[in-house]
């Protein structure tokens, strides 16, 4: 006999979320570019080059860190470390949130002052927010130090007329995510 | 004359007893063909007792057989609660990322197409995925493919494999929690009552879907709205020749002017304001890792 399904847990890299009804969650780190890209050596280095999973992403030289992406919606294959190709499917009532790790470079820098995990607010989010401005969606950017590990903090709604009771959605979730010591 | 008409009499007893016996052989030859016809299509010998249950089914080479529960291909029942109840899948990328794909709750189908690397029977599925007719014939919902735990497959057969903008999850949880029988083997969850209403295998992803079709009707609709590809190849391409020239995120020469100066307290706030301006090559340079 099947058991009913119960709330799925996603945990690796420092990383441990438990997800309520209808949010998924993705937690990887790209591995190591092996190439520099350019446009005539696409089909080398994986497509797009937008697939967490294929090498070749990014630059050479680059140095990966953890990802996590989460959304109240089908997050796609390909996706960029922003969220480039899951918020272009975003609906109305759809949230998605990225939580990036930075290089111990940036520990102790102003700009990841913050410590803790930050909550949004409606008033914080802005259309101008976005990597990239889409119709109707808002974004929010902010960056802070958990657990000695600095990281960004980006969520973007999916209509920013919502963004009262999105931003509680996008709370409730930032609530069940626990960063580690990585 | 009476010494012929005895003759002829005996003639004809001896001609008709012959025939008789003939005929008798006849209809015994045919009653064991009957016989045998009739032992051939499930029937029973006379005197053994019926069984209580269907005789056993029976696929070909490399097809996984159906579970021994009363499944099919497609459930047509219309009470919905008799369907199995369906799970979310979560287990691990090729690449090591940690998945979870919802199919309880959504307002989607979930077309779970469990493969696997070493399976002679699930190479027309992989072709299948991956020229996404296959996919598409299945009704829009969404596509997933899941193999066992890396432990139990080949990661890099799997690389050579993997279709093309479907995810391919590795969770063993997955096909206990599904009770899998074997690969190829395909089990369409209705995400809005989180139950399973079709599953079952067959020898190519195409053959499948015409039962999976009698369960999921037309009624499917895809939220596929995916970004034109040339856009996306645009942008990579347009990072990625920046990077190649040294210009990396943040290079003061992104910018036409000098960025307005910010307080520190809102200086995150402000990195993404940054490049959402007119400039068409800022928007994926806002940070360090967010080229792609």
């Amino acid at each position: 006999m099947r058991a009913a399904a119960a709330e799925p847990t996603i945990d690796g890299h420092g990383f441990t979320v438990t997800l309520p009804a209808e949010w998924e969650g993705r937690i990887y780190q790209r591995p190591t570019p092996t190439t520099t890209f350019s446009p005539k050596n696409r089909a080398a280095v994986g497509g797009t080059g937008i697939n967490p999973g294929r090498a070749g992403s990014g630059w050479l030289g680059e140095r990966t860190r953890p990802i996590l992406h989460l959304g109240n919606f089908p997050l796609p294959v390909d996706r960029g470390d922003y969220g480039s190709g899951a918020v272009e499917i975003m609906g109305p009532a759809d949230v998605f949130i990225a939580i990036l790790e930075f290089g111990p470079e940036s520990l102790g820098t102003a700009l990841y002052s913050i410590v803790g995990l930050p909550r949004v607010s409606p008033d914080r989010f802005n259309p101008n927010g976005l990597q990239r401005r889409l119709p109707g969606q808002s974004g929010f950017q902010a960056f802070f130090t958990e657990q000695s590990r600095p990281m960004c903090l980006y969520v973007v709604l999916g209509e920013h007329r919502n963004v009262v009771a999105l931003s509680a959605t996008a709370n409730m979730m930032l609530d069940r995510i626990q960063v580690g010591a990585g | 004359m009476s010494t012929l008409i005895v003759s002829l009499l005996v003639v004809v007893l001896v001609v008709l007893l012959i025939l008789s016996v003939l005929v008798v052989g006849l209809l015994r030859s045919y009653a064991t063909v009957l016989a045998r016809l009739h032992r051939l299509d499930g029937g029973l010998d006379e005197g053994v007792e019926a069984p209580s249950v269907a005789p056993p089914f029976r696929t070909a080479d490399g097809v996984a057989a159906p579970p021994t529960r009363n499944a099919s291909a497609a459930r047509s029942d219309a009470d919905q609660s008799t369907w199995p109840p369906a799970h979310n899948l979560v287990g691990q990328g090729l690449s090591g990322e940690i998945v979870s794909v919802r199919a309880v709750g959504v307002p989607h189908d979930t077309v779970i197409t469990f493969l696997s690397s070493g399976c002679t029977g699930c190479a027309t599925f992989w072709s299948d995925l991956a020229d996404g007719n296959g996919a598409t014939a299945l009704g829009g919902g969404r596509v997933v493919v899941v193999t066992k735990d890396p432990q139990e497959e080949s990661v890099g057969r799997l690389l050579e494999l993997r279709p093309a903008g479907v995810d391919l999850i590795m969770s063993s949880a997955a096909w206990s929690d599904y009770q899998v029988p074997g690969s190829p083997y395909v089990i369409v969850v209705d995400g809005r009552t989180g139950r399973v209403k079709g599953e079952g295998s067959g020898t190519s992803l195409r053959q499948v879907s015409g039962l999976m079709r009698q369960a999921t009707g037309d009624v499917l609709a895809s939220r596929a709205v995916s970004k034109p590809r040339a856009d996306t190849e645009r942008e990579v391409d347009v990072d990625r020749a920046l990077l190649a020239a040294g210009i990396g995120p943040g290079d003061p020469s992104l910018y036409a002017t000098e960025p307005p100066v910010v307080p520190a307290e809102m200086s995150a706030h402000r990195r993404l304001d940054l490049v959402a301006a007119s400039d068409p090559l800022r928007h994926s340079h806002s940070q360090p890792g967010a080229v792609r």
